[in-house]
């Protein structure tokens, strides 16, 4: 066996290292993506085999009302915390980068909620977000506030998860931090002897570096919350009340797993399959145009 | 912004962070069957551990417990081997080679997961892996997400390539210079990418519910669901449970922050004294 590995050149044993994350890439990913995408055509409920029935599931999940809601629902608020998220990612990034002896323990503390399992995060949320003990409607009253039932109220039930997601922007919270610590010191101190302000320096010289990640990592807070918010919607209001927060996962699991026609369920995903290669396609064109330092470092 | 002012913007943020892991906390120690306060306080009156012994008479938690512990005992030293051995791999292919790879890894990366629910579902039913722990730990083979592998990559990538050529020349194999030349100067990554992964693992709500059925094989985040549909509104039990989940993660992140903190420390020092 030695030997025979000593007769590999080089640079095939190195790929043969790589070997396991090919395979699991081709298997665990494009091969299902793949699978689901040409499943929209058939009929199949995992028991009897698969039958071809051209674009009937199409014609099913496109025209069922709750389809069409849980589309809207997940424009709505997966897709638009995502800017708020980041941003805010990205301003906690900047006022964490320098400072003390305990700045480490302070980063940790807005690393902390996304420590914690996404069950027990969202039963806290249910918690905190409760009429009538919850902590928050409590603090809300003791400042002369009448505050509103959340999860209760179909008009609330939107905000108040979309508030508690905002608590878990760990992620966008490093890459950031990574980035801002990659910008050499000398370019802001050359902007502050030309006499920039701070704000100034920020918004001209930080912001325009920084923009092409904060770009990238708004693609990628999207599809992660698409699935992340599968997990608190199901403990918190299971797409209640009035289907109020229904969305696409919750769609896709109840045709699939629920009712088990794969077939609609992979057709119904056809939307965020188009949507997907739209954002692989403004990637594409948004690495060629900054091949500069910064995205190099932090994802090259 | 002066320092100071710098400093009191860092503790009110990092307190407002804290609050939602505060209340649970608070509350799981409010004493059972007593009517739950109508002020804000943060100290209930009469705390008490009894909530958590509650638990352990309604589900079988201990169970639940060893069974995430299986699953994380199996993923992450998994995902240590597969996602370093990926991007050392990746570190040392050629220049064109490596770019061809990190795009296919963010090209997964933007895959959303529910795309791949249910023809996930189809593959591990066809190997007979549903309802078994393979189907939960399946994505450990391949360093668990592209994300960890990335960072593996750009630890291994900032060793100088004269170091891996000095061991090979010295007649170390691909396999022995990841071993004792490109790990240990990658001590960081690996334990960043551990806890991340331990957290990923730990709290998967949606795998187990995906592709476990029955109930001696359910992991902690299903025990949670349970316990909230037997008990609605039982507040205090509720948060006991989210507290059980959370401690084991909360413990490992605080060790790994000291450790990182002694480790930035040191580095500090290091470049002072040269």
């Amino acid at each position: 066996m030695q030997k025979y590995l000593h007769r590999i050149p080089h640079q095939s044993r190195l790929r043969l290292l790589l070997l396991p994350y090919l395979i699991g890439i081709v298997v665990l990913y494009l091969l299902p993506a793949m699978l689901s995408f040409g499943l929209a055509f058939f009929q199949y409920d995992a028991l009897n085999p698969p039958r071809f029935v051209g674009i009937l599931n199409f014609r099913l999940a496109y025209t069922d009302e709750l389809f069409q809601l849980s589309v809207q629902n997940t424009l709505a608020y997966v897709i638009l915390p995502v800017p708020i998220r980041i941003f805010g990612a990205f301003l906690c990034a900047r006022l964490f980068l320098h400072g003390g002896r305990f700045i480490n323990w302070a980063r940790g503390a807005i690393l902390l909620p996304g420590i914690i399992p996404g069950t027990a995060f969202a039963l806290a949320w249910l918690w905190i977000l409760n009429p009538l003990y919850g902590p928050l409607n409590l603090t809300l009253r003791a400042i002369g506030m009448v505050p509103p039932n959340w999860l209760a109220d179909a008009q609330w039930a939107k905000p108040g998860i979309v508030l508690a997601t905002l608590w878990l922007i760990g992620e966008g919270f490093l890459v950031s931090l990574a980035a801002l610590y990659d910008i050499p010191p000398q370019l802001e101190e050359a902007a502050q002897v030309d006499g920039a302000t701070s704000w100034a320096t920020f918004w001209y010289v930080i912001l325009p570096i920084i923009a092409p990640i904060l770009l990238i990592l708004m693609f990628r807070d999207a599809v992660l919350l698409l699935q992340e918010s599968f997990t608190t919607v199901w403990l918190m209001t299971q797409g209640g009340p009035y289907y109020a927060t229904y969305t696409l996962p919750q769609f896709i699991y109840e045709q699939g797993f629920g009712l088990l026609s794969f077939g609609t369920a992979s057709a119904a995903l056809w939307v965020l399959y188009l949507l997907t290669g739209a954002v692989v396609v403004v990637l594409y064109l948004v690495a060629r145009q900054w091949r500069i330092g910064a995205t190099d470092s932090v994802l090259l | 912004m002066t320092n100071w002012l710098r400093t009191l913007l860092q503790v009110i943020v990092a307190m407002v962070f804290l609050l939602p892991l505060v209340w649970m906390t608070a509350t799981a120690f409010h004493a059972p069957a007593t009517p739950l306060p109508t002020s804000l306080r943060l100290v209930p009156d009469n705390p008490t551990v009894a909530n958590f012994g509650r638990i352990f008479a309604i589900i079988p938690l201990l169970r639940f417990t060893i069974n995430s512990l299986i699953v994380v005992a199996l993923a992450v030293p998994l995902t240590l081997l597969t996602g370093s051995w990926a991007g050392f791999g990746m570190a040392q292919l050629p220049e064109r080679s490596q770019r061809r790879w990190v795009i296919i890894s963010l090209i997964v990366l933007i895959i959303p997961g529910i795309a791949l629910w249910s023809t996930r579902f189809l593959l591990y039913k066809w190997l007979g892996w549903i309802d078994t722990y393979w189907a939960i730990i399946a994505p450990a083979w391949m360093g668990t997400s592209p994300f960890f592998v990335l960072m593996f990559y750009r630890a291994f990538r900032r060793v100088p390539a004269g170091l891996y050529d000095a061991a090979r020349l010295d007649g170390a194999g691909v396999l022995r210079t990841w071993a004792s030349v490109a790990m240990p100067l990658a001590r960081s990554t690996i334990v960043a990418v551990a806890i991340l992964s331990f957290v990923l693992y730990w709290g998967d709500f949606i795998n187990p519910l995906l592709y476990l059925s029955s109930e001696s094989n359910y992991t902690l985040p299903i025990a949670l669901q349970s316990l909230q549909q037997m008990n609605r509104s039982d507040w205090p039990l509720l948060m006991a449970g989210a507290v059980w989940a959370t401690l084991v993660p909360v413990g490992l992140f605080v060790i790994a922050l000291a450790y990182w903190n002694r480790f930035t420390n040191n580095t500090k020092e290091t470049v002072r004294q040269t």
